[in-house]
């Protein structure tokens, strides 16, 4: 057998040169040696897959025109074999994704792992989390039930207040005065064939800019320790990637399994006793919205656009504002003070959009 | 010369190890608990919270053990010889029902305690300033909610620092400065989580996660359990019983001597009937 094996390996490493391609994915040094943080890229990487997995799963019944797509998605729940826990993983899922962008991108920004040279990653590493955000925001619509459609509506009303191309993109998502058939296909096209090809292009050239500035390695030790502990990707950084994925497949099933995808009647155009509220990821902006602050034609530009959009450009601008080479985020106050808030802020308005739902009746 | 464990302070140790043990058993623990899932047994309560912590005991001792020889190494530069993980899951566990214990009733109160100051603190600014729901959920979320984080995190400093004055005192009794320079140090740590032979154990590990694999999609229900009013479940058919020829054949052969036993009976009897004389004559 072990010559067999080897035989097929040496056929194809004669062809493609097995042999390099496997110094350098496999023999990458890690300065510093393996750590548990550095598993979150590897994970999103496994969440992406396996989304792709139960999303081909799922579009093999269902049908998306707003006439099938809520009984061809009650279906999936109700007629096929196990297909309500396939559609409750791809939804917890895509919370998963949006959780573990959050951890990665903080334990980059936390590890000054932004700074010079790895700009470049970091600038693609946004435009991941755009497409991840537009993957949860186009995939909500698609069971077509209450919830789906309002949620859309809400999120395409924030989207209309986008000055210069907001009215554009509102028009071109909706195809029409009111979410409807063209609206459905639309994010169907989007959510299961633009996005997944932008996302395995900006992720393939994430990780070539990964690897081509090498990992930042840990912010605290001496040159001797960092040296002394330097391993391979391969087999330790790669045995705890592993274990990190499991433990996410594991939590992903559990989640299916605790709370498993159920859907409201079928979207109409009339909310009746539903109040409208965006996915759970995007509740700490709903929730903004709500203060008085934030009412009226300019405070919802304010809150909805142009804070936002002022924070994804600070983002985008930090490696090049924040130029300082100290990488120990205990020796970067601004930096731990401003993670704390955000992370706090996001959490106490979600946490306070949770509360809101008692007073809407 | 200041002894090895003077030079961390003990929350810090009890952290490195506690935090590291606690992500070491968590993919053992999350198996257990999705295989009761899967059969429909919530793991957070009854019999399912039970099965899960009384599995966790072995799981968690397990951990701190690996993790603390670890720690020890690195960043003591000692080592132990004998068992480590019981010796010290042993003292922690203790310390946390002590300090759980505390916890529950100061985390209790500082929460009743704070949401009644939130009240009265938004019923005074309500008398100044009309202030919409929205604001009034947020702020008076977060006047309840800091304050009953900190003691939750106080709670947590003391549990840690507890249980790193034990390992302290574990590591002084029982362990051993290593002379070695810091790369053999990381080469024998590194080697004592290798395992001695590693086909047994990757083989194993592929076995457990067929059977575990197997068990999963044996268990999981094939429909929903959470059925949409409008989807009720199909009407169960009538159980059909097995069509057994040889039965029938035998059945029905018996039914039908029955019956000639009878009609011979009958007309055994309407035979002596009419032999009889009928009436008296005149």
């Amino acid at each position: 057998m072990n010559a067999l094996l080897q035989k097929v390996y040496d056929f194809v490493d004669e062809r493609i040169d097995l042999k390099t391609l496997e110094a350098k994915m496999m023999r990458e040094p890690i300065k510093g040696g393996s750590r548990w943080a550095y598993v979150f890229g590897s994970c999103l990487l496994f969440i992406f897959i396996m989304q792709a997995v139960t999303g081909v799963l799922l579009m093999f019944y269902y049908i998306p025109s707003a006439d099938h797509a809520y009984a061809s998605t009650q279906f999936i729940i109700h007629e096929v074999d196990y297909g309500w826990f396939i559609l409750s993983y791809h939804f917890w899922g895509s919370s998963a994704m949006v959780v573990m962008v959050f951890a990665h991108m903080s334990q980059v920004f936390l590890w000054g792992a932004y700074k010079t040279p790895r700009e470049m990653t970091w600038l693609v590493g946004l435009g991941l989390f755009g497409i991840v955000m537009a993957f949860g925001f186009t995939g909500y619509l698609l069971p077509w039930d209450q919830r789906a459609y309002w949620a859309t509506t809400v999120g395409v009303e924030i989207m209309d207040k986008t000055p210069v191309v907001g009215d554009f993109l509102a028009r071109f998502l909706k195809g029409g005065p009111t979410p409807g058939q063209m609206t459905l296909s639309r994010f169907f096209v989007i959510h299961v064939m633009i996005l997944p090809a932008a996302l395995m292009g900006l992720a393939g050239l994430h990780l070539f800019l990964f690897r081509s500035a090498g990992p930042a390695g840990p912010f605290r030790g001496t040159s001797d320790e960092l040296k002394a502990k330097t391993d391979f990707f391969f087999p330790r950084q790669v045995w705890k990637d592993i274990v990190a994925m499991a433990a996410v497949f594991l939590a992903i099933c559990s989640l299916a399994l605790i709370e498993p995808v159920q859907l409201l009647e079928q979207a109409t155009p009339d909310p009746g006793d539903y109040h409208p509220e965006p996915e759970w990821y995007f509740l700490f902006l709903f929730q903004l919205l709500r203060w008085k602050v934030f009412s009226g034609e300019f405070g919802q530009f304010l809150g909805a656009i142009a804070i936002p959009g002022a924070f994804m450009l600070l983002l985008v601008a930090l490696p090049f504002i924040d130029r300082s080479p100290e990488r120990n985020i205990f020796k970067r106050p601004i930096a731990l003070l401003s993670w704390a808030v955000v992370t706090i802020g996001i959490l106490v308005l979600t946490v306070s959009a949770i509360l809101n739902r008692e007073f809407l009746d | 010369m200041p002894h090895p464990v003077d030079t961390i302070s003990s929350v810090k140790l009890a952290w490195a190890i506690a935090w590291s043990a606690f992500w070491t058993g968590f993919p053992f623990k999350i198996i257990v608990a999705l295989l009761l899932l899967t059969a429909e047994i919530p793991p957070w309560e009854g019999a399912g919270l039970v099965t899960l912590l009384v599995l966790s005991v072995p799981v968690d001792i397990w951990a701190v053990g690996l993790t603390a020889r670890t720690i020890f190494l690195e960043r003591l530069g000692m080592q132990v010889h004998g068992p480590v993980g019981l010796g010290l899951w042993w003292q922690g566990a203790a310390l946390g029902v002590v300090v759980l214990g505390g916890a529950y009733y100061a985390v209790g109160t500082t929460a009743a305690v704070s949401q009644k100051i939130a009240a009265a603190i938004i019923g005074v600014i309500k008398k100044i300033y009309a202030l919409p729901i929205a604001e009034q959920i947020t702020l008076e979320l977060l006047i309840w909610s800091v304050p009953t984080a900190m003691v939750i995190l106080v709670c947590l400093l003391i549990w840690l620092k507890l249980f790193g004055w034990r390992v302290k005192r574990f590591v002084m009794t029982k362990g051993q400065t290593s002379s070695e320079s810091l790369p053999e140090r990381v080469r024998q740590w590194d080697y004592a989580r290798v395992p001695a032979d590693p086909t047994l154990v990757l083989v194993s590990i592929a076995g457990v996660a067929v059977v575990l694999t197997v068990t999963f999609w044996v268990l999981l229900p094939v429909t929903t359990p959470h059925r949409h009013p409008d989807y009720p479940p199909p009407p169960s058919e009538a159980v059909k019983k097995p069509v057994k020829p040889e039965e029938m054949l035998k059945k029905t052969e018996t039914t039908l001597a029955k019956a000639e036993a009878v009609l011979e009976a009958v007309e055994k009897e309407k035979a002596k009937e009419k032999k009889k004389p009928t009436g008296k004559g005149k």
